[in-house]
């Protein structure tokens, strides 16, 4: 039953323009900070040269990948249950014989195989210099699985706010204000005590800086399972108490 | 006979306002319930309440004898919901769609295609398999709604306001087809339309403000041999009683008559006996059924009728 919900929402997903234009944008964009950081770092001598092309490029190109995913996510979910709320859709789910866990996961599993070619697009493109010049694939996997854990966790924010409201631009913001709060509030640290680092644990950046510079610790995978868990489960709740509402 | 729903004290508040309250209901396999009344008289929260989509406050709902909060996935398998919007996908084709509500149905996946075929072939669907479902019209969106309530072959089909958006011909086309699949199922449809409820029900049961007002078969509240006559001019009452197919007739006002025709007497009959008497016949028009009396009386809207 949940690949039969996975399978509608990708059927949903790929007829629909919106994940095309996301990735045609993306990939321009990629594109673009690729040949910069190609164009900088072949003009420097050896000795000016402080990190690897395979580094600079991580950096930089998933860098901008996961604001793109960061973005892409909530408007990805918000079609997922608000539109559905406001159309009338979910109703053929709430009258089928089907569980409630089963449609959230078969709407998480369509979103992440949505999501997963616009985490793929980093690599995509250091797939260009694979014959010219030696990287480090090593790294290249690491920020990919990192990116896409990432990505994971920003579906899961988008599909709780999703379940919130049937109107999807209200959904959108939502996920965003979260989104947005999970980014910046490892800067709190700073207004604090140093040795304080809770709220630097809390930012997901923190931890996909790990990932792109090629280090996958259990630590940061912990992190990215256990908050992606956590608002499934909220949307979970949130699904089952619609009926009460 | 076997019963499908059986509904015990069933009650439903938002917050401080109730929309249902005690609503008790049994329905047999083969009946077809018309749930009437005003807007916003409770009946799509019955419905919805029926469907599984929302939790009662209080009360029991058995579907086949399965208690639908206890066992909600064993009990929705026989049950076959038309919400009042019909729940479409307008990105994919009527097929895709189809296939995929036989799926989230647990139709085994050899029984797909023929099910499909069936559902299209009832609603009049056959020709529209490629199309795609934004490109539909309301009338064959609700044509497409209809076909996956039906499509597993439900014992309980509920209806929620199935003709709102049809054409005469397709209202006609869909109380047909409610009348076949009432053979083998049970439905209950709502509707705020007295005739479409007349003609198709069973039974009849009319909600104002969240409780059951009336409850009785349809056959009990056909049309009786009542009919209002106004003729040219004024006369006495007896002149009328004294008609061969009359078999009484009192004055409801100046030249107005109203006229119980004998059983056996027709309409017809009663024209060409006025016209005979030398009588001047200006209307000839049945009087309200005793159904779309007790309606408007129950509503307290009897002066605006």
């Amino acid at each position: 039953m949940i690949g039969t919900i996975a399978a509608r929402e990708i059927r949903s997903g790929l007829v629909t323009p919106l994940l095309w234009v996301l990735l045609g944008v993306g990939q321009v964009v990629l594109a673009w900070i690729f040949l910069q950081v190609v164009e900088n770092f072949s003009g420097l001598d050896a000795e000016q040269r402080l990190a690897s092309l395979t580094q600079e490029l991580c950096l930089n190109l998933f860098g901008f990948a996961a604001v793109l995913a960061m973005l892409a996510a909530p408007l990805l979910a918000m079609r997922m249950l608000s539109a559905e709320f406001r159309e009338g859709g979910y109703d053929l789910l709430a009258g089928a014989p089907v569980r409630l866990v089963e449609i959230l996961l078969g709407k998480f599993i369509g979103l992440a195989v949505l999501i997963t070619p616009l985490c793929l697009l980093p690599a995509a493109n250091l797939a260009l210099l694979t014959n010219v010049t030696s990287l480090d694939l090593g790294q290249v996997a690491a920020a990919t699985l990192g990116l896409w854990l990432a990505a994971l966790f920003f579906g899961a924010i988008g599909l709780q706010a999703s379940s919130l409201t049937d109107q999807p631009g209200a959904a959108v913001l939502i996920a965003f204000g979260v989104l947005l709060l999970f980014s910046i509030i490892g800067r709190a640290e700073s207004l604090t005590a140093q040795t304080l680092s809770l709220f630097g644990w809390l930012s997901w950046n923190e931890h996909l800086f790990r990932f792109l510079l090629g280090a996958v610790r259990l630590s940061d995978l912990t992190y990215f399972a256990l908050f992606t868990g956590f608002f499934l489960a909220l949307t979970h709740r949130r699904l089952a108490n619609r009926r009460l509402q | 006979m076997e019963t499908l729903v059986r509904v015990t004290d069933l009650s439903r508040d938002f917050g401080r306002h109730s929309a249902l309250s005690n609503v008790d209901l049994c329905l047999e396999r083969g009946q077809v319930l018309g749930l009437l009344g005003p807007n916003g008289a409770g009946k799509t929260t019955c419905l919805r309440l029926l469907s599984g989509l929302l939790a009662p406050t209080s009360g029991c709902i058995e579907i086949q004898g399965i208690d639908l909060a206890r066992r909600p996935l064993a009990a929705k398998r026989h049950l076959g919901y038309l919400p009042e919007r019909p729940p479409l996908h307008p990105e994919l084709r009527v097929d895709e769609y189809l296939t995929h509500c036989a799926h989230l149905h647990r139709l085994p996946r050899r029984a797909i295609p023929d099910a499909v075929a069936t559902a299209k072939q009832r609603c009049g669907l056959e020709d529209q398999g490629r199309q795609l479902i934004a490109k539909l019209s309301r009338g064959y969106r609700q044509r497409l709604g209809l076909a996956q309530a039906i499509l597993h072959r439900p014992s309980l089909l509920i209806l929620d306001e199935p003709t709102e958006g049809l054409d005469p011909v397709q209202m006609r086309e869909l109380r047909g087809l409610i009348r076949e699949l009432a053979q083998d199922t049970g439905i209950i449809l709502s509707s705020h339309l007295l005739p479409e409820v007349q003609s198709v029900c069973d039974r009849v049961m009319i909600l104002h403000q969240g409780r059951v007002r009336f409850d009785a078969e349809t056959s009990a509240a056909r049309p009786t041999n009542l009919w209002r006559v106004r003729l040219g001019e004024d006369i006495d009452v007896m002149h009328l009683n004294a008609l061969a197919p009359v078999a009484g007739a009192i004055a409801t006002g100046p030249h107005q008559f109203q006229v119980h025709v004998r059983d056996e007497a027709s309409s017809a009959d009663l024209a060409r006996a006025i016209l005979q008497a030398d009588l001047e016949l200006f209307e000839l028009i049945p009087e309200r059924s005793d159904l779309e009396r007790t309606f408007f009386d129950l509503i307290g809207a009897e002066e605006q009728a």
